[in-house]
């Protein structure tokens, strides 16, 4: 059975308590119940994983190394800004999905720039707590494929 | 309940899918893209019309005509993505959920494929699942408001 880390960054524990005109009533952890209903609906496993400190989640990211089979990523603040989480992305070799619950490109110039986009598969934002599901499924690739079937 | 029906647009090029810069791009061909939107669509009960334009102002006056026929937009603006202001106004003056879409990640190539001037008056953004992207971007149309 494949295995994924959905990993979220600073502040994503306060979801559902902070800035709710941006980032939505969803808490984390309702987020991550949804993440694992539709994980158990695609026949794969996930774990999940949330810091606010940034070598943690490089940490993090360098043992999901030959361990799991992609990370679905919310990197919070950090996107915007930290290398050390990018080349900790590109260390790991494994298919990462950047998301964010908000439209980014709606907010602050300095949230229209990723660090970490150019080592990711591909990015996701704007469509709430859906965002994890819809990265998810992005990294399950054969189910969306019906057009190689 | 009516059935809700999207519009799906493929800007400049891409009617050169399957074509053109393959390692890109990929293989398939945008009626491949089409076929998968359609079977995607069937299993999500909802409808979807999917048109292809080269040009600016025929992209313009599909989206000018949508409101009425259509529930929300997904957009592949292509080129048009990162400097057409006209297009971001017509996205905006229609008052339908926009969905932008990419095939490639744009954000490891060129520079000038960072900036999006329609992203900020879409929903949300969906790139670089090759294909696959647009089938994501159904699904985001197909959820809004559930959750």
């Amino acid at each position: 059975m494949k295995h994924y880390a959905v990993v979220h960054g600073p502040n994503l524990n306060l979801l559902g308590k902070r800035e709710v005109g941006i980032y939505g009533g969803r808490t984390m952890e309702s987020i991550n119940a949804d993440v694992e209903a539709e994980a158990k609906r695609l026949g794969v496993s996930v774990e999940f994983f949330q810091s606010n400190g940034e070598g943690e989640l490089v940490t993090f990211v360098q043992q999901c190394r030959g361990r799991v089979d992609g990370i679905l990523l919310n990197a919070g603040a950090y996107t915007h800004y930290s290398v050390a989480l990018r080349d900790g992305i590109g260390a790991a070799a494994v298919p990462t999905v950047e998301v964010h619950i908000s439209n980014v490109y709606k907010r602050e110039a300095f949230r229209h720039v990723s660090m970490i986009a150019p080592v990711c598969i591909g990015q996701i934002c704007g469509f709430g707590a859906y965002s994890y599901i819809l990265g998810l499924r992005a990294l399950i690739e054969e189910r969306l494929d019906p057009w190689l079937a | 309940m009516k059935t809700k029906t999207f519009l799906v647009i493929s800007g400049p090029n891409m009617n050169l899918l399957g074509t053109r810069k393959t390692s890109i791009y990929g293989e398939g061909s945008l009626e491949d893209i089409h076929r998968g939107l359609r079977a995607r669509a069937e299993e999500l009960g909802v409808d979807v019309e999917c048109r292809q334009y080269n040009s600016e102002g025929a992209i313009i006056d599909s989206l000018q005509s949508a409101p009425g026929k259509f529930d929300g937009v997904i957009i592949n603006a292509g080129a048009l993505a990162h400097y057409s202001y006209a297009l971001r106004s017509a996205i905006g003056a229609m008052l339908l959920p926009c969905v932008e879409v990419f095939i490639s990640n744009v954000h490891a190539r060129e520079e000038f494929r960072h900036t999006s001037v329609i992203a900020p008056v879409c929903v949300g953004v969906i790139g670089g699942f090759g294909k696959k992207s647009y089938l994501l971007a159904l699904d985001a149309l197909a959820n809004l408001g559930a959750a």
